[in-house]
Parts: C-alpha cells; structure tokens; sequence
C-alpha cells in the first residue's frame, strides 16, 4: 500500500480560547471551518459559520475545502 | 464541541433555507434573508415596549434599525442579481404562505418569540436575541459561499459582519444585567 506524501505531516491543534480569539481576529471567508461530526451532531449544535464534512465523507468532498486558507476542524 | 460554551448554532446545514423545498436560485435565498430580516425587525421592535431598561431598548432600537437597513440591501442586491425591479409580490413570491410575516432569524415563529420573552423577562429576551443572530450568523456564511456572484458574496459577508457586531453588543449588555 502506498503511503500519502503528507501522512506524517504534523497537525497542530488550539485549545478552545484560541480558536474563539482566531475567529474574532478573523472574517469568515478568511479561514475554513469544518465540523467533522454527523449531521444529528451538527444539527442539535454547531459552531455558527462551520460547514458540515462528515468524517467518512472527506475523500470525496475535500475540493470543498479551499486549501489556500487556514483550516480549523472540530 | 463539549469545550466549546461559547456561540452554537442550531438546525441542519440547510436550515432556514427550507422554506424553498430545495432550490437555492440566489433570489430565492434574498428573498429568505429579506423575511428573516423583516421578522426580526418585528420581534426587536416589539420588545421596545415591553421593558423599561433604558439600555436595552437603545439596543433593540438599533437592531430594529439594523435589520431595515439589512432588509433594503438585500433589495438592492435581488435587483442587481435578477435585473428586475422587486415587485408587489416580492418577497412573498418565493416562500411558502405558511410561513410568510411571521418568520424571524433562526427560523422562530416572531408572535412566539414574542410571548415566550412575555413570560421570562430581560435576560430571556437578550438570550433568545443571541440566538437568533447567531444563527443568522451562521445562515449569512452558509448564504456567501453559496453565491457564485461576487457583489451578492460582498454583501452577505457585510451582512455577516454586522451580525457578529450585533452579537457583540447583546453579549456586552448580557454581561452587565447577570
């Protein structure tokens, strides 16, 4: 199995008080948000503005995500 | 999202864009904003009487306002978009008489909103108000990056703007009657 040139590529994370300080920093069409959860997740709540990529559906729904921008998933 | 305890949206991604039964023509989607918009107007200016904190009603003075001027770029932008002059029957035209004139931001019934802040006072009506832009917030995002125009994308992100300025002034205010 061939492995993906960026597999190891390292992910960083925020805690939560980072996350709302970049977002008030920030228009919303300056950064992706992605909620990574299922829809019935997404539905009872979400952080407003998140765009909703399942988990199982990021392989074929990744030219949504516009890779020029800071991205953010939760 | 358990950590998060900060601004939550509610309701599908295609939430208040419903009414339409799936179409997404970008003047069907102004038309949407424009009778949240109007709605809104009604319920924030409804709540002008019902208290007399002199704060607050300066603040719902100013989102009723708001949500005027929101409501007449959103007609200036429908006539841009479809080349056509708003008629009679905008916005009705495009949304279901179920729920036409009495539908606000977050997709709440206005005469709802209205007595359920009748029955649980200031701080309920500063929280339900936050909810509602947040979720208009949220609708106005979803709204720009469905636009393939730029002007129409332009002005939602305005829109998007001045919602989070609205979120922070009934924020500030909530802060200060807890």
């Amino acid at each position: 199995m061939k492995v993906p040139s960026d597999y190891f590529k390292k992910v960083s994370s925020m805690s939560v008080d980072e996350v709302k300080q970049f977002m008030r920093e920030n228009e919303p069409g300056e950064y992706n948000l992605i909620d990574v959860r299922q829809p019935e997740e997404y539905e009872i709540k979400h952080i407003p503005g998140a765009q909703l990529i399942p988990v199982g559906q990021i392989d074929d729904r990744a030219n949504e995500v516009n890779p020029e921008r800071p991205t953010i998933i939760y | 999202m358990n950590a998060w305890e900060g601004l939550v949206a509610e309701g599908p991604p295609e939430s208040g864009m419903a009414y339409f039964e799936g179409t997404e023509k970008p003047e069907e989607l102004i038309a949407l904003a424009w009778i949240l918009e109007d709605g809104s107007r009604k319920f924030y200016s409804s709540l002008l009487y019902l208290f007399d904190e002199r704060a607050a009603k300066e603040l719902f003075l100013n989102l009723a306002d708001a949500e005027e001027h929101h409501k007449k770029s959103l007609v200036d932008l429908y006539r841009k978009v479809s080349g056509k002059k708003p008629g009679d029957a905008f916005p009705q035209d495009f949304i279901s008489t179920e729920h036409s004139g009495d539908v606000m931001e977050g997709g709440m019934s206005v005469s709802e909103g209205i007595d359920w802040v009748k029955r649980n006072g200031l701080n309920a009506a500063l929280e339900l108000s936050v909810s509602l832009e947040a979720n208009s917030y949220d609708l106005y995002i979803k709204m720009s990056r469905s636009m393939q125009d730029e002007h129409a994308q332009n002005v939602f992100k305005t829109l998007v703007t001045e919602e989070k300025q609205h979120l922070e002034k009934l924020a500030e205010l909530l802060e200060k009657n807890l």
